[in-house]
C-alpha cells in the first residue's frame, strides 16, 4: 500500500493520499505499519522495550524477575526491572468542535485529528496498551474507557468516525469530566486546535497534572490558519459563533499571525510549566512524523522520569 | 424647464449615496467560514475602484430614482413666454422733505442731501408732481406742487435746483414728526393714487417724533427714507439751564446739561467759560445726559458763553449765557394814602408787589423820570399834569384811579382834553358786567376757572363818558354799562382809567383773589415787569419786553437790527448767540442756544419710524424689482400648478423603484443559483 501512495517526504505517507482512504481503521493501519517497516532507519529503536534497570538481588525478593542469563554469564544475581507496560492506560482526547471542521486542503482538521487518534490507538493497541477515548466539543460526546481487549479498537474506530457536531470549543467541561472518569493514572493525549483563551487552559490542565496523569498535547492547525492566505477581502464567519467580520486579509494578516503566534507560545509555555509535551501539527504534515513526535516525547519523558528517580534514590 | 422650488434639487446630491454604496461594497456574497475569529480584528471598509463597480444597471436605476424624486420635489414646469402686463404709468405726487436742521451742518451732509434731491429730480417722470419741503422745527415749502406745475417741463429740475441752492441748514432743532405729518397733509388735497414722501435726513436720535403715533396717514402714502450717512464722530453738546428763582441776594450757580451722543467714542470732556482759562473735567458715558454745575462765571459777567471741549465735532459745543438781572422798579403812588393805613390804597398795593428774586419794587410819592409805572389817585394841578404828560410821552403807563367827581379835570388834563365829566354812580353797589379777555391784561384770566369777577362788589364807582375823540379800549364794564377799566393811549404812553378804587370804602377788589394777579399783569403789560426767561433755544419766539408803547429794537448776534412793534414777539432766533432788545430806555439781553437734542447725532433706526406707524416704503427701483420678482413667482406658481409635472416624475420614480426591486431580486436569485451550482 505505501508503494502506490506518493510520499511527500521520503519514507512518509502523504496525508492527502492517506485521507483518500475512507476507512479510518485502514488509515491508521497504513500509518503504523509503514512506521514499523521504516523503523530500521530510525535511531530510536528499542523504545518498545520498557526495560528500566538492573538491580542486585536481595534476599526475599521475587525470583520471577531474576535475569538468569546474566547469572549464567556473571554468576551474580540481578533483577531485571520493567515498566508496567501492560498497565499503560492511554486516553485520547479528540476535539470534535466545529472549529475543527475548517479545511483549506481536501480534508479538515477534524479528519486529520481523528486519523491521528486512530493511528495512536492502533499503535498503542498493537503494543498491548489499554486505549480509551474522549471525543468532545463543548462537552464530552463519546467516552470509551481504556481497555485492551478484542473488539475494543473496533469500537474506538467507530466512535472516531462520527462527524463533528458540536458548536464551541470549551475545554473546561471535557477536562473536568476526564479527570473524573480517568481515575487511574495514565497517559492523556489531547488532540485539539486549542483555539480558546490560554488562561482557562492552564487551570484545567493543572487539574490533570494533579491527578497524576501524563499529558501530551497536539495542536492541530490547518496550514492556512497559519498562513492566512485569502485572495480578497470578504466576510469571515466564525464557524462556532457564526459571527461575521469584514476582513481584508492583506491588512489583517500580520496582526493575525502575531496573535496566533502569541497564543501558541502561551499554550506551549503552559505545557512546559506543567511538564507536558506540546506539539503543533499542521494537517499537511505526514502522520508518521506526528507519531514519531509522540514517541520522541515518550522517550524524553521516560528519561526525565528515570533521572528524577535516580535523584530521589541518591 | 424651470423649477418652482429649485433648492430641492440639492436633494439630487443624494445620488452619491447609491454610488458610494456600490463602491464601498462589502461583498455580502463573498463570505467564508473560518475556524475562529479570536485573533482577527475587523478591517474598515475600503472603496473599490470604479472599474469594479458591479451591477451598473442596478446602480443606474437607484440613481435615477433619487434624481426623479429630487426633480419632482423641485416642482418643474415649462415656462411660457408670457409678457407681463405693462405697468400703466401712474400719476405720482412726490414730496422731497429735506432736513435743514442744525445737525445737517455736519461735514458733507448737506452736499449729500442736495445730491439726493438732484437724483430724485432727475428721476421724476413728466407726469409726476413734485414738491420740495425743508424742515427743521417746522416744515417750509420750498417748491410747491403749484410751482412745479407752473414751470415748463424742461425747466423744472433746473429751477428746483436753483431754489435749493439758496437753502442751507440752519441752527434749529428737528421736528421730524411735525414735518412728516405736515407733508402728508399736502396729499389730502387731491386723490392721486401714488403718494410718496422722500425723507432726506440724517435721522439723528435727537429728532422729535411727536405727532406720528396714531396719525392717520392719507391712503396710499409711502415714506421713503433716504438716510444720509454721517462720518461717525464723537459729539457732545451742552445747554445752560434756566436758573431757578432763588432767594433774592443769594448768588446762583449756573447749571448746565451735557449730553453725549450714543455713538460717541469719547467720555472725557472739559467745560469752561469762553475767555477764561479755568476748565472743569467731566466724564460722561456714551448716550448719557447729565447735569453739572458749571464753573463760576467771571465776576460781573453779564453775558458769556460756556464751552465744552473734547469732542470731535465743533458743533453744539457752546452755550450762551445771560446772567439774570434784578429789575429795580420804581412805582410812583400819588395820593394813595399812607403806607400803614388799611383804609388807603397804598397799603394794599405794597402787599401786591412784594420783592422777588428778579424784582425789587420801590414806592415813591413824587414822580420821577425813571419811574416805571405810576398810580394816580389824586387830583393833579395843571402844572403837574404837564409833568405827567411828559412822563407818559416816554412810553410809560399810568393807572388813574377815579376817586370822585373831582377827578374829572385830572382825567381831562392827562388825556389832553378840555374837560371830562365824572359823576358818582348811584345804586347800592356795582358789579363787573363784561370783561374783554382778549386784552393782554385780562388774557391770563381767560379760563372758566379764573374768569369769574362777579363776586367783587364795588360799593362806589364813577361814571364817565368816553369822548368820541378819544381812542379808548374798554377792558371791563360795570353792570350798568359804564367803563370800569379803560385803556387810553396818551402820546407815546398809556393811561389806564379805573372808575373805582380798591380801598375798602370803594370796593372789595383789594380783598379779592383776582387783585394781585390783575395788578401783576398790569405791571407786566406796562413793561415794568421783570423778565421771566433769559435762556431760549433757536426757533423759540422771544416775548416782547414791553407790550405797549414804543417800538422794540432787536439786535441779533451778527449785528443785524430788527425793529418790531411793542408786544410783537421776536421770532428770528435762527442763530445761537446773545440777542439784545431795547425799548425806550430799557435794554435787555437774552441768550439763544442750539437745542441740546441736536447734539445727539447718533442715527436712529428706520424701525423706530415703522413702530410709530410711518408707512415706510422702498424707492422706485427697489419696489419695481420686488414687484417683478413677486409677479414672476406668481406666474411660475400658476404655470406649475397647471402642468403638475411633479406627479409624472413621482410616478416615474415609483416605476423605477419597482424596476429596481425586480432587477435586484433577479440578480440575487441568479447569484444564489450560481453558488448552488458551484
Amino acid at each position: 500500500m505505501p508503494d502506490v501512495l506518493p510520499a511527500k517526504e521520503a519514507g512518509f505517507v502523504d496525508p492527502k493520499a492517506l485521507m483518500a482512504i475512507r476507512n479510518l481503521e485502514l488509515r491508521a493501519r497504513v500509518v503504523v505499519e509503514g512506521f514499523w517497516s521504516g523503523l530500521h532507519r530510525s535511531p530510536y529503536h528499542g523504545f518498545s522495550v520498557e526495560f528500566t534497570e538492573y538491580r542486585p538481588y536481595s534476599q526475599g525478593e521475587d525470583t520471577r524477575y531474576m535475569d538468569w542469563r546474566l547469572y549464567a554469564r556473571s554468576d551474580r544475581f540481578y533483577l531485571k526491572k520493567f515498566e508496567d507496560e501492560t498497565n499503560l492506560r492511554c486516553y485520547l482526547l479528540v476535539d470534535q468542535s466545529r472549529s475543527m471542521s475548517y479545511c483549506s486542503l481536501d480534508y479538515s482538521k477534524s479528519d486529520y485529528a481523528r486519523t491521528f487518534a486512530a493511528t495512536l490507538a492502533w499503535f498503542l493497541n498493537a503494543q498491548g496498551d489499554a486505549v480509551g477515548l474522549f471525543s468532545f466539543d463543548e462537552r464530552v460526546r463519546e467516552y470509551l474507557p481504556a481497555r485492551h481487549r478484542h473488539g475494543h479498537l473496533r469500537q474506538l474506530m467507530l466512535a472516531l468516525e462520527r462527524e463533528p457536531a458540536g458548536r464551541a470549543t470549551n475545554l473546561t467541561e471535557p477536562l473536568r469530566r476526564v479527570a473524573e472518569l480517568a481515575r487511574k493514572r495514565g497517559l492523556i493525549v489531547l488532540i485539539s486546535d486549542l483555539l480558546a483563551p490560554v488562561v482557562e487552559l492552564e487551570s484545567h490542565l493543572a487539574r490533570l497534572t494533579a491527578a497524576g496523569h501524563e499529558l501530551v498535547v497536539f495542536q492541530v492547525l490547518d496550514p492556512n490558519e497559519l498562513a492566512f492566505n485569502f485572495p480578497n477581502a470578504m466576510l469571515f464567519q466564525d464557524v462556532e459563533s457564526e459571527k461575521d467580520l469584514y476582513i481584508d486579509p492583506e491588512a489583517a494578516r500580520v496582526s493575525y499571525q502575531r496573535r496566533l503566534q502569541e497564543h501558541g507560545e502561551g499554550v506551549e509555555a503552559v505545557c512546559r510549566k506543567l511538564g507536558f509535551a506540546f506539539h503543533r501539527v499542521l494537517t499537511d504534515r505526514p502522520l508518521d512524523l506526528a507519531l514519531l513526535d509522540f514517541l520522541r516525547s515518550r522517550v524524553r519523558r521516560g528519561k526525565l522520569i528515570r533521572r528524577r528517580q535516580q535523584r530521589v534514590s541518591k | 424647464m424651470n423649477f418652482l422650488s429649485p433648492w430641492f434639487l440639492l436633494g439630487a446630491l443624494a445620488v452619491t449615496g447609491p454610488i458610494l454604496f456600490h463602491l464601498i461594497r462589502r461583498a455580502a456574497r463573498e463570505r467564508t467560514t473560518f475556524s475562529s475569529l479570536l485573533f482577527l480584528r475587523p478591517t474598515p471598509p475600503k472603496a473599490v475602484r470604479r472599474s469594479k463597480l458591479e451591477h451598473i444597471w442596478l446602480l443606474l436605476l437607484r440613481c435615477l430614482c433619487v434624481l426623479l424624486l429630487a426633480v419632482g420635489f423641485a416642482r418643474p414646469f415649462f415656462a411660457h413666454d408670457i409678457s407681463p402686463p405693462s405697468a400703466a404709468s401712474q400719476e405720482r405726487r412726490l414730496i422731497l422733505l429735506v432736513d435743514t436742521s442744525a445737525s445737517m451742518r455736519r461735514e458733507g451732509l448737506w452736499d449729500k442731501a442736495r445730491a439726493t434731491v438732484d437724483r430724485y429730480l432727475d428721476k421724476a417722470a413728466l407726469s409726476d408732481q413734485v414738491a420740495v419741503l425743508t424742515f427743521d422745527q417746522q416744515p417750509r415749502t420750498l417748491i410747491s406742487f403749484a410751482d412745479w406745475s407752473a414751470w415748463s417741463q424742461d425747466q423744472r429740475a433746473l429751477l428746483a435746483r436753483q431754489r435749493l441752492a439758496a437753502v442751507a441748514p440752519g441752527w434749529m432743532g428737528t421736528q421730524l414728526g411735525l414735518a412728516l405729518t405736515g407733508a402728508a397733509e399736502l396729499f389730502r388735497e387731491n386723490s392721486v393714487a401714488r403718494r410718496e414722501i422722500v425723507l432726506i435726513t440724517d435721522l439723528q436720535e435727537g429728532a422729535k417724533l411727536d405727532g406720528l403715533q396714531g396719525y392717520q396717514w392719507p391712503a396710499g402714502t409711502r415714506v421713503i427714507v433716504e438716510r444720509l450717512p454721517a462720518k461717525q464722530q464723537s459729539n457732545a453738546g451742552l445747554e445752560i439751564l434756566e436758573p431757578p428763582a432763588a432767594i433774592a441776594g443769594v448768588e446762583e450757580d449756573v447749571h448746565v446739561r451735557v449730553a453725549n451722543s450714543s455713538d460717541s467714542r469719547k467720555e472725557k470732556f472739559r467745560l469752561g467759560w469762553k475767555g477764561s482759562s479755568e476748565r472743569m473735567e467731566i466724564y460722561l458715558t456714551r448716550g448719557q445726559t447729565r447735569t453739572f454745575t458749571a464753573p463760576k462765571p467771571p465776576a460781573a459777567m453779564k453775558s458769556g458763553a460756556l464751552e465744552l471741549s473734547g469732542g470731535d465735532l465743533d458743533y453744539g459745543n457752546v452755550s450762551y449765557y445771560v446772567a439774570p438781572e434784578i429789575q429795580h422798579v420804581k412805582i410812583c403812588c400819588d395820593g394813595l394814602g399812607a403806607t400803614n393805613d388799611p383804609a388807603g390804597m397804598l397799603y394794599y398795593l405794597q402787599r401786591v408787589f412784594p420783592a422777588t428774586p428778579r424784582r425789587q419794587i420801590e414806592f415813591a410819592q413824587q414822580l420821577e423820570k425813571q419811574d416805571a409805572f405810576a398810580v394816580i389817585a389824586t387830583n393833579l394841578a395843571p402844572q403837574e399834569i404837564a409833568v405827567w404828560r411828559d412822563w407818559l410821552a416816554k412810553g410809560k403807563t399810568a393807572l388813574l384811579v377815579l376817586t370822585g367827581a373831582e377827578s374829572g379835570p385830572t382825567l381831562a388834563g392827562l388825556l389832553g382834553l378840555p374837560e371830562a365829566q365824572v359823576t358818582e354812580a348811584g345804586g347800592e353797589y356795582g358789579l363787573l358786567g363784561s370783561i374783554d379777555f382778549q386784552h393782554p391784561i385780562f388774557a391770563p384770566f381767560d379760563d372758566p376757572r379764573f374768569s369769574d369777577f362777579s363776586q367783587i362788589h364795588f360799593w362806589k364807582h364813577r361814571h364817565w363818558e368816553i369822548p368820541a375823540s378819544v381812542k379808548a379800549r374798554v377792558l371791563a364794564r360795570f353792570d350798568d354799562g359804564s367803563p370800569a377799566l379803560t385803556q387810553i393811549p396818551v402820546l407815546e404812553g398809556n393811561l389806564l382809567v379805573l372808575a373805582s378804587g380798591w380801598n375798602p370804602t370803594d370796593s372789595q377788589l383789594a380783598v379779592s383773589s383776582k387783585f394781585p394777579p390783575l395788578l401783576e399783569t398790569v405791571l407786566d403789560w406796562s413793561g415794568a415787569g421783570a423778565p421771566v426767561r433769559f435762556q431760549y433755544r433757536t426757533g423759540d419766539a422771544i416775548p416782547s419786553p414791553v407790550l405797549v408803547g414804543a417800538a422794540v429794537r432787536w439786535q441779533k448776534p451778527d449785528g443785524k437790527e430788527i425793529t418790531l412793534a411793542a408786544g410783537a414777539p421776536f421770532t428770528e432766533t435762527d442763530t445761537p448767540g446773545i440777542y439784545r432788545s431795547s425799548a425806550g430806555e430799557r435794554e435787555r439781553m437774552v441768550a439763544v442756544n442750539l437745542p441740546l437734542d441736536e447734539s445727539r447725532t447718533a442715527p436712529i433706526s428706520q424701525d423706530d419710524l415703522a413702530r410709530l406707524g410711518v408707512p415706510l416704503g422702498l424707492d422706485d427701483e427697489q419696489s419695481a424689482a420686488i414687484a417683478r420678482v413677486r409677479q414672476q413667482h406668481l406666474q411660475d406658481a400658476e404655470l406649475e400648478n397647471r402642468q403638475k409635472l411633479w406627479r409624472w416624475l413621482i410616478v416615474a420614480a415609483l416605476a423605477v423603484t419597482f424596476g429596481e426591486i425586480v432587477l435586484s431580486g433577479w440578480l440575487a436569485r441568479r447569484v444564489t443559483t450560481t453558488e448552488a451550482t458551484l
